[in-house]
């Protein structure tokens, strides 16, 4: 046994073992050189993410989630993650979890509070704690779509029996197309929930452009709040009329093809709007129409949904990256 | 009757050279841990082992590792086409190389080249007796030839195998820059995207494991040799043959208990 | 205390190889065991050393009964024993030298050097200084005997077992060999069993004889009461005619 063979077997073992320590580091993302920091952030819940996942700033990954636990009173969850001690954090940051890809792949994005207001934070007790926000999962967007969709029939419903011994006759049926359409409309969200799985380009153009016309849709909203006050009903169902042959356009839009799609879409949208403003008239009791509606339940309900989807879509148009990737499928 | 009872008496008999063999494999494992207590017998003995069962290995290892990081990546990106993003070459590159390819088909050379050396070997110093020269200048024979196998097997397979999955995935990924205008940055988002350290742990537990089962059963098939030049070549293909199983068989109970 | 061997069975599988055989090598004496091959001979030789054991009977080692001992006794009796191996089975692996050098290392506490010069002496014993640093593969039938030789003696053993050290040789060698074994028992005391069917060899290093026929112990005596035996198998063998033996059997 020569002492340049027992070398060799040395070599040997200190290649392995320095090709495996170092790359597991590297592969897991551990930075040799760059320090790191440790930050918690509080959530209420955690959605889907786990430790491994990237941690975000201003979307350059700046480190991992390396812990998840429960709080010892149980009630918030924290995640801690270390992070490059380099970036200085904005004073207000927060963490907001959401899906980085559609693979199931969560990550935590931290952000200056200001740019994402509307969230509801989870507030931590200690100080030096990162208040989280966890964004729904996608699949919640085409379940409150559906809750929308069913609050409309309801809505119609009642619209409908409140006007079936009514003279206008004209505004029956109108209100019997809206019925209609609103199955039609409630039916091709569904199909978009079972089709999930299977989501095409076509899809997410059109997710984006509800996302803008969400944003349209609550201007609007305050604007017929305050030019229909007071109006009479006449006008009220002159836009009904106009909101139900828009529907029944995009109802028929969506048979057709993938070129038209984008038209009716965008048609969809005023209509949606239209829709949600003369409900939100509704909800104020105001106009004729509105006293039609003695429940106010529905109405409140309807407008959290409405929120909440504006929120998911404003998400949509913000990050269209991370819906983007579902052209993969 | 005869005739309708054979393939049974067959598979019984199978069994129980079967249930024989793997006790008798396991006895002369009893033995091979008892015998470790003759350090002063072994330990001269493992160092040559270890450049023989794991610095030998490594051109043969790493070959085999080459051109299967680079068939993993050229087959990712065939099946990929269009419908997933090239990154998933690197993942899947990473991922095959660590979890299966890189310990099993390390394992399976090895058991062909290592295995078969240490039946064959060891069949020889059976067949001419010197075993038996080893027991009468009062060398424990288990001690001096299967304990500082084994043990340099359990060392160096792991090693030979983390060497070859490394090449392997280096490999990968210069074929798919080269090849595949994918960008390096693709390959390493994707290797590193599903990565965990449990995988790495993974795979040296597979090599460790196939690395004892490779000497042990060389040396089982060794000592048990009877007969001249033929019996060691007849040991020599069953210690190939019988580690090759094995080793699939432990791939994939440990795919069962760990994964 | 010499080696004794006391109703000996052995069997391997239905194939019974020794069924009661006795005989006895007396201390500083050199027995011959004769018998045709396949008689048992090299297989009562391995019970001596343990590499087997008896079925029934036992072999006496130095006071010792052989298959009661625990592995470490056995052990430690077999640094007394010098095994003399047919085909002198060396270490493929090693040069000539560590081959002689093995045993020392594990049956003396002497340094390297003491070592290294011990072996040399065994080299020249059996005639092959400066082979050394040969590997058992470079060596010749005869040259590979004499090593396996004076690997055996190196450790100076108080028992000396051969199997057929004269088997295959020239008669030059076959001579040398007969010198060797006869020094052994001469100069150092040494008690020795010889087994061999070389009958020239024999009566030149024998000073007992016992002859192994179908598993018992057809005769045991001096060279001169063997000569002077009657016994047909005896006779037969030793003078070479089958005829006799076969019209015992």
């Amino acid at each position: 046994m020569s002492r340049a063979k027992e070398a060799l077997v040395g070599v040997v073992i200190v290649a392995a073992v320095l090709l495996v320590t170092f790359g597991t580091l590297w592969l897991q993302g551990v930075s040799l050189r760059a320090a790191e920091t440790e930050v918690t952030a509080a959530f209420t819940s955690v959605g889907l993410i786990r430790p491994g996942n990237n941690v975000k700033y201003r979307g350059v990954r700046i480190g991992r989630i390396r812990e998840i636990e429960v709080d010892p009173q149980g009630e918030l969850v924290l995640v801690r993650a270390r992070i490059q001690d380099d970036i200085p954090l904005p004073e207000d940051a927060v963490a907001i979890l959401s899906p980085e890809s559609l693979f199931g792949d969560w990550q935590m994005e931290i952000a200056p509070r200001d740019r994402f207001p509307a969230y509801r934070y989870s507030e931590p007790r200690e100080e030096d704690h990162l208040p989280g926000y966890s964004i729904p999962d996608i699949s919640q967007l085409t379940a409150t779509a559906d809750r929308i969709s069913a609050d409309i029939e309801i809505l119609t419903e009642r619209v409908g029996i409140a006007f079936s011994e009514e003279t206008a006759r004209n505004v029956a049926s109108l209100i019997e197309n809206t019925e209609e359409v609103t199955q039609r409309l409630s039916q091709l969200i569904s199909q978009q929930a079972d089709a999930f799985v299977g989501v095409t380009g076509e899809i997410q153009e059109t997710t984006a452009e509800i996302g803008e016309a969400a944003v349209g849709l609550r201007e609007t909203l305050d604007r017929i709040n305050a030019t229909l006050a007071r109006e009479e009903v006449g006008e009220a169902l002159n836009d009904l009329l106009a909101v139900t042959s828009n529907l029944r356009a995009f109802s028929e839009g969506v048979e057709g093809t993938s070129d038209q799609f984008r038209m009716t879409a965008a048609r969809a949208d005023s209509t949606l709007m239209r829709v949600s403003s003369l409900l939100a008239t509704v909800e104020e009791g105001e106009g004729t129409l509105g006293m039609l509606f003695r429940d106010p339940g529905v109405a409140t309900e309807m407008e959290g949904a409405l929120q909440e989807l504006q929120l998911l879509l404003e998400d949509v148009r913000l990050n269209p990256r991370r819906y983007l990737r579902l052209s993969i499928f | 009757m005869q005739l309708l009872l054979k393939p049974f008496a067959l598979l019984g008999r199978g069994g129980m050279t079967l249930a024989a063999g793997v006790g008798q494999w396991g006895r002369l494992t009893a033995e091979t841990v008892q015998a470790a207590r003759h350090v002063d017998v072994w330990l001269r003995l493992l160092i040559p082992q270890m450049a023989r069962v794991g610095v030998d290995s490594v051109p043969i290892a790493l070959f085999i590792a080459l051109f299967t990081g680079i068939v993993l990546a050229l087959q990712a990106s065939y099946t990929f086409t269009g419908a997933i993003p090239l990154y998933f070459v690197g993942v899947l590159v990473g991922k095959t190389m660590m979890l299966e390819l890189g310990p099993v088909l390390t394992g399976l050379a090895l058991s062909g080249r290592v295995g078969a050396n240490i039946a064959a070997e060891i069949g020889t110093m059976r067949v001419t007796e010197q075993i038996d020269a080893l027991e009468t200048l009062a060398y424990p024979p288990i001690a001096y030839l299967v304990v500082p196998r084994v043990l340099a097997g359990i060392i160096m397979v792991p090693v030979v195998t983390a060497l070859a999955i490394g090449v392997g995935i280096v490999a990968g990924w210069i074929t798919a820059i080269q090849l595949l205008d994918m960008s390096s940055a693709d390959f390493v988002n994707g290797l590193t995207l599903f990565f965990l350290p449990f995988d790495v742990t993974f795979a040296m537990i597979k090599a460790t494991s196939f690395g004892f089962i490779i000497t042990s059963i060389g040396c089982f098939f060794g000592f048990n040799t009877q007969g001249g030049a033929e019996g060691v070549g007849h040991s020599t293909t069953r210690a190939v043959v019988v580690s090759s199983m094995a080793i699939l068989v432990l791939d994939a109970f440990w795919a069962l208990v760990l994964l | 205390m010499g080696i004794v061997i006391r109703d000996l069975h052995k069997s391997f599988g239905p194939k019974v190889v020794l069924d009661g055989f006795s005989v006895e090598a007396r201390d500083g004496e050199t027995l011959v065991i004769l018998g045709g091959s396949g008689s048992g001979k090299s297989v009562t030789l391995k019970h001596v050393v343990g590499l087997l054991t008896p079925d029934s009977g036992e072999v006496e080692v130095d006071g010792q009964i052989v298959s009661t001992l625990a592995r470490e006794e056995l052990f430690e009796l077999r640094r007394k024993v010098g095994y003399v191996f047919q085909f002198a089975a060396l270490f493929d692996s090693m040069t000539l030298a560590e081959n002689v050098a093995m045993g020392l290392r594990r049956k003396s506490d002497m340094d390297r050097e003491a070592i290294a010069e011990r072996v040399e002496e065994c080299l020249r014993l059996v005639d092959l200084d400066g082979y050394g640093e040969r590997t058992p593969s470079e060596l010749s039938g005869g040259q590979r005997k004499r090593a396996g030789i004076a690997r055996a003696i190196a450790t100076k053993p108080q028992y000396l077992l051969y199997d057929e050290p004269t088997t295959g040789l020239d008669p030059v060698t076959r001579a040398m060999i007969d010198q060797l074994i006869l020094r052994m028992s001469d100069e150092l005391g040494v008690t020795g069993i010889v087994i061999t069917h070389d009958m020239d060899s024999a009566f030149r290093v024998a000073d007992r004889f016992a002859m192994l026929h179908n598993g018992r112990c057809r005769f045991e005596g001096t060279p001169d009461e063997i000569r002077a035996c009657e016994d047909p198998v005896v006779r037969g063998f030793i003078e070479g005619r089958p005829e006799l033996m076969e019209k015992e059997s």
